[in-house]
């Protein structure tokens, strides 16, 4: 008989992507010490280009001096996948879980963020799929509408996934996104008619579908954000 | 499953070792030595050669990008050196020895699917000098490793 699995939740608001990797990095090895049990945070970038392991800023199409005029800023990550853009009405979870809990490895935790979020479109009647070998994500069609780069770092997770609730598309013209020259990207919004009830309430929705496809058994939501916001070697 | 113990056996009698016969899932190769993060270590003299186990070949992926150390490098059992990237996934791979890197597999940066398809073979990633000979003691047999799976997998 297993013991029942906890997960505490961070909804943390707009969040400067800098910020967010201290704020993962405290709690991986908070993680890996069990000082805490799973923790899931939920949050939006301010508009944010970002670059995997591989470093392949080919797939940046403009200069990186550009970026500034744009209003965005572009960082090099651990994480893996191709280059992406993060920005406002994009929802992001980044969950920090331990893997070897539940016996998981790289494949079944990617495949588990897909069902999250494929789930969660169905709750708005979008039939999405998981990507094609080679495509990991979550696609309407052939259209891009989730995205996931994690790290895995004794087995605890982090980085996560980022699904387009109605962000400014725009800017995935200046990349091309996750490596993928051929493909669109696509939102919430474009794919249905349904209407979007307010961005708290679509988070919450996600995080649920997050919840239920890892079989969690209690969600604690945490109410104080400034807890984990206030890190004391903010920069 | 055929396939695979079929395969097991031809890696076996070519390496002259013998596989540890499982019902199912992964092959684990007796003589070689294994850490609980998956890695297999071949212990030769002070030399030592790993890479990572058909367990964890299976578990990542599809391997699309081998991140290796440099030669020169010191590494410590336990202690993260390189990373291998999978369906978006950048998973660390921990060393299961202490020492100096000696030779890197570079056949990993064109053909990183080596690593999948020959995880015990062609698939080599490190070999180093060992600078503890003892530590290997720390580390499981085929026979624990194979129950440790087992038990891994049993959790979801």
């Amino acid at each position: 008989m297993r013991s029942p699995r906890t997960l505490e939740v961070w909804r943390l608001g707009t969040v400067n992507y800098l910020k967010s990797l201290k704020i993962q990095d405290k709690l991986v090895s908070e993680r890996k010490s069990h000082q805490i049990p799973d923790t899931l945070l939920s949050l939006e970038h301010p508009p944010t280009y970002t670059l995997g392991k591989r470093r392949t800023d080919h797939n940046l199409l403009i200069p990186q001096s550009q970026l500034t005029k744009i209003g965005a800023e572009l960082h090099y990550t651990q994480r893996g996948g191709d280059i992406t853009f993060h920005g406002p009405h994009q929802a992001i979870l980044y969950p920090i879980i331990s893997l070897r809990s539940i016996g998981f490895g790289a494949r079944n935790y990617v495949e588990t963020l897909e069902r999250s979020m494929i789930e969660f479109a169905s709750m708005y009647g979008v039939r999405a799929r998981a990507g094609n070998k080679c495509e990991t994500g979550v696609w309407v069609g052939d259209r891009k509408i989730g995205a996931i780069g994690v790290r895995i770092s004794c087995g605890i997770t982090c980085h996560g996934l980022a699904f387009n609730i109605d962000p400014d598309l725009n800017y995935f013209e200046h990349i091309v996104p996750c490596g993928i020259a051929d493909k669109e990207v696509t939102s919430l919004r474009r794919e249905t008619d349904a209407l979007l009830p307010k961005e708290e309430v679509i988070h919450k929705q996600l995080i649920t579908c997050f919840a239920k496809a890892f079989s969690y058994d209690d969600v604690v939501w945490k109410e104080d954000p400034s807890f984990i916001l206030d890190t004391k070697d903010d920069g | 499953m055929a396939l695979r113990l079929l395969w097991a056996s031809r890696v076996a009698s070519h390496l002259r070792i013998s596989v540890a016969q499982r019902g199912f899932a992964s092959a684990v190769l007796k003589d070689l030595k294994y850490a609980d993060s998956h890695e297999w270590v071949k212990i030769e003299g002070n030399k030592a050669t790993f890479g990572i186990t058909d367990h964890a070949q299976d578990h990542l992926g599809d391997v699309v990008y081998v991140e290796l150390p440099d030669v020169g490098l010191s590494v410590s059992q336990g202690k993260s050196f390189g990373a291998v990237e999978s369906v978006k996934a950048t998973s660390d791979i921990n060393s299961p020895v202490s020492g100096t890197v000696v030779e890197v597999n570079k056949e990993l940066s064109e053909s990183p699917g080596l690593v999948n398809s020959s995880p015990y073979e062609q698939g080599w990633i490190v070999k180093v000098e060992l600078s503890d000979a003892g530590e290997a003691e720390k580390l499981m047999d085929s026979d624990k490793y194979s129950k440790f799976c087992e038990e891994e997998d049993a959790k979801h």
